[in-house]
């Protein structure tokens, strides 16, 4: 603009320029309204519009049930035995949330390096053939492809497959999170600092061996960082899978909701919060560790 | 040979490794591990990847379902703004002087912050499904709360982490502490928080097609009944509509972040 002389700005005749900024804030209020009005329109259909008394109404006597108000035996979460009963399942839920990030890290550890452009095709490469160069996207639409199926879709299919327990939720988990994991070990190492590579490979080190012992070294701590980071996330998700999949808490969940066990629920509730907690501080603690 | 004590990233590998081979000794490997013609089933489902059902009916219910997915995620996202966003500054503390103010309300703030987060949309979906009826609200109920706590955890920190230099300039120039933050704090943290929402609305989409669980419509819904019939080419079908959509939100949310962050 300042090239432009004063007095061509207001005679020049320009179309407005379309940034790609402007073009998504335009779609993206767009998208807002468009979908705001599908909402509320598919809610004025219902039998029962969501802004009403009823629905107040029929919310206040679900929180009740909750907390147990109004029944006349003692609510779940009052009894001793029930505690030690869902214990069990709780246990079984952080078993099954810890062999699911292991999974995930066991599959993105093994595939990770494959997945980095600067080591497929870049500077670093081994080989300079389009055979290896077609594997960086092989390997990409492979973390593409299981990160965008969700967790819960993943244990729908898999529970075809194998019988009801902790290790097909495990798998599910494991196997979106092996796409999350992965892409974001991959792009940690397109990040990373070639120089101190290129030094070692021009000191004689092998091709691998600048795999082994450059990329390897510095690409592990982000990759420890990130482990934790989805771990916090897979035991709010394990709950979720154990719908289908029944393990843990998830089955025990379902079941309380479809024989509205309510108390019970908020039991299970009471637990699945302590998970979490318990999670994150457990992960605050190793995080320090891996300084 | 000297031995070195455990410590730090040795003990962590130990401890990673000895975790997880604590969670394969409570998997049941005993009998029934998988079912019965259970790896017939699998061979159904892979090979059908190859065989979409691509008939105009099921097309068109695909794309019904897409949109009511990407409504449902960008509602939620929306309402997810209006908790994490005033949420978030209260919970990043910056608009009081007094410390002990100051404390109370981040505390308390974060207290609540991490409630709604911890809890998973679907869990939330549920009980919000039996409280108030199969309506799309309560879908965009259960997605706006946990969404609404992850942003505002988010918000609060990139507003604490803005250089406090051009803030002191601000306040020695006689701003009040809430015109430091409206013309110093929130136009600096902006682009960050903008790109933080943009990469959320990706995951908003794979939230929202697994709401359906509860019987809420959108992709989810459209996948588990197709299951229910065997019917594994329209499940393909309908996994290919998710991931599209998925990796388009994708690519669309990381230009965007790459042009307001730079």
């Amino acid at each position: 603009m300042s090239t432009v002389p004063e007095i061509h700005r207001f005679t020049s005749i320009r179309p407005p320029k379309v940034t790609f900024i402007g073009a998504t804030a335009i779609a993206a209020l767009g998208l807002i309204v468009g979908s705001w009005v599908f909402v509320l329109g598919a809610d004025r259909v219902q039998s029962q519009p969501f802004f009403s008394v009823e629905t107040l109404e029929r919310g206040g006597r679900f929180l009740q049930a909750l907390l147990g108000i109004g029944s006349s035996s003692t609510p779940a979460f009052a009894q001793w035995a029930a505690w030690q009963d869902t214990a069990r399942l709780a246990y079984q839920t952080l078993a099954m949330s810890v062999l699911a990030i292991g999974i995930a890290a066991l599959i993105a550890l093994a595939t990770f390096m494959f997945g980095a452009s600067n080591i497929m095709r870049g500077e670093l490469a081994p080989y300079r053939s389009w055979v290896w160069g077609s594997g960086f996207f092989v390997v990409r639409a492979f973390y593409t492809f299981t990160r965008a199926i969700p967790e819960l879709v993943w244990a729908m299919l898999i529970i075809f497959m194998f019988a009801p327990g902790l290790l097909p939720g495990a798998l599910a988990l494991g196997i979106h999170n092996a796409g999350v994991l992965g892409k974001l070990s991959s792009e940690v190492v397109e990040g990373l600092d070639t120089r101190p590579l290129l030094a070692l490979r021009s000191s004689g080190a092998g091709r691998f061996q600048v795999l082994a012992y450059g990329v390897l070294p510095q690409a592990l701590p982000r990759f420890i960082t990130y482990l934790f980071y989805r771990w916090e996330l897979i035991i709010r998700t394990t709950i979720v899978v154990g719908f289908v999949a029944a393990g843990g808490l998830g089955l025990e969940f379902r079941l309380s909701m479809s024989y509205f066990h309510y108390t019970t629920v908020t039991l299970l509730l009471i637990w699945y919060l302590v998970l979490v907690v318990a999670v994150d501080l457990i992960a605050a603690v190793l995080r320090r560790m891996a300084r | 040979m000297k031995i070195r004590p455990l410590e730090g990233r040795r003990l962590l590998t130990i401890i990673l490794v000895a975790a997880f081979a604590w969670s394969l000794f409570n998997v049941d490997w005993g009998s029934g591990l998988v079912n019965t013609g259970g790896l017939r089933a699998a061979g159904h489902i892979a090979s059908s990847i190859l065989r979409p059902d691509l008939s105009l009916d099921v097309l068109d219910k695909a794309i019904r379902a897409s949109w009511t997915t990407v409504a449902y995620a960008v509602a939620g996202l929306t309402l997810a703004l209006a908790i994490g966003f005033p949420l978030g500054v209260l919970g990043s503390g910056v608009l009081f002087r007094s410390s002990w103010l100051r404390r109370f309300n981040v505390a308390g703030t974060r207290l609540v912050l991490a409630f709604f987060r911890s809890i998973h949309e679907l869990v939330w979906a549920w009980l919000f499904v039996v409280a108030f009826g199969l309506s799309p609200l309560a879908a965009v109920l259960a997605l706006g709360i946990p969404y609404g706590g992850i942003l505002g955890r988010i918000y609060s920190e990139l507003l604490q982490d803005v250089p406090e230099a051009p803030l002191r300039a601000l306040r020695s120039a006689g701003a009040s502490e809430w015109r430091v933050f409206w013309f110093g704090r929130l136009p600096m943290a902006l682009p960050d928080m903008l790109s933080y929402t943009f990469y959320r609305l990706e995951c908003g989409i794979r939230s929202a097609a697994i709401l359906s669980f509860v019987g809420l419509g959108g992709l989810g819904f459209q996948i588990r009944i197709s299951l229910d019939d065997l019917a594994y080419g329209r499940v393909w079908t309908f996994l290919f509509f998710l991931i599209a959509l998925v990796s388009l939100v994708d690519v669309w949310s990381s230009m965007v972040r790459r042009r307001i962050t730079a």
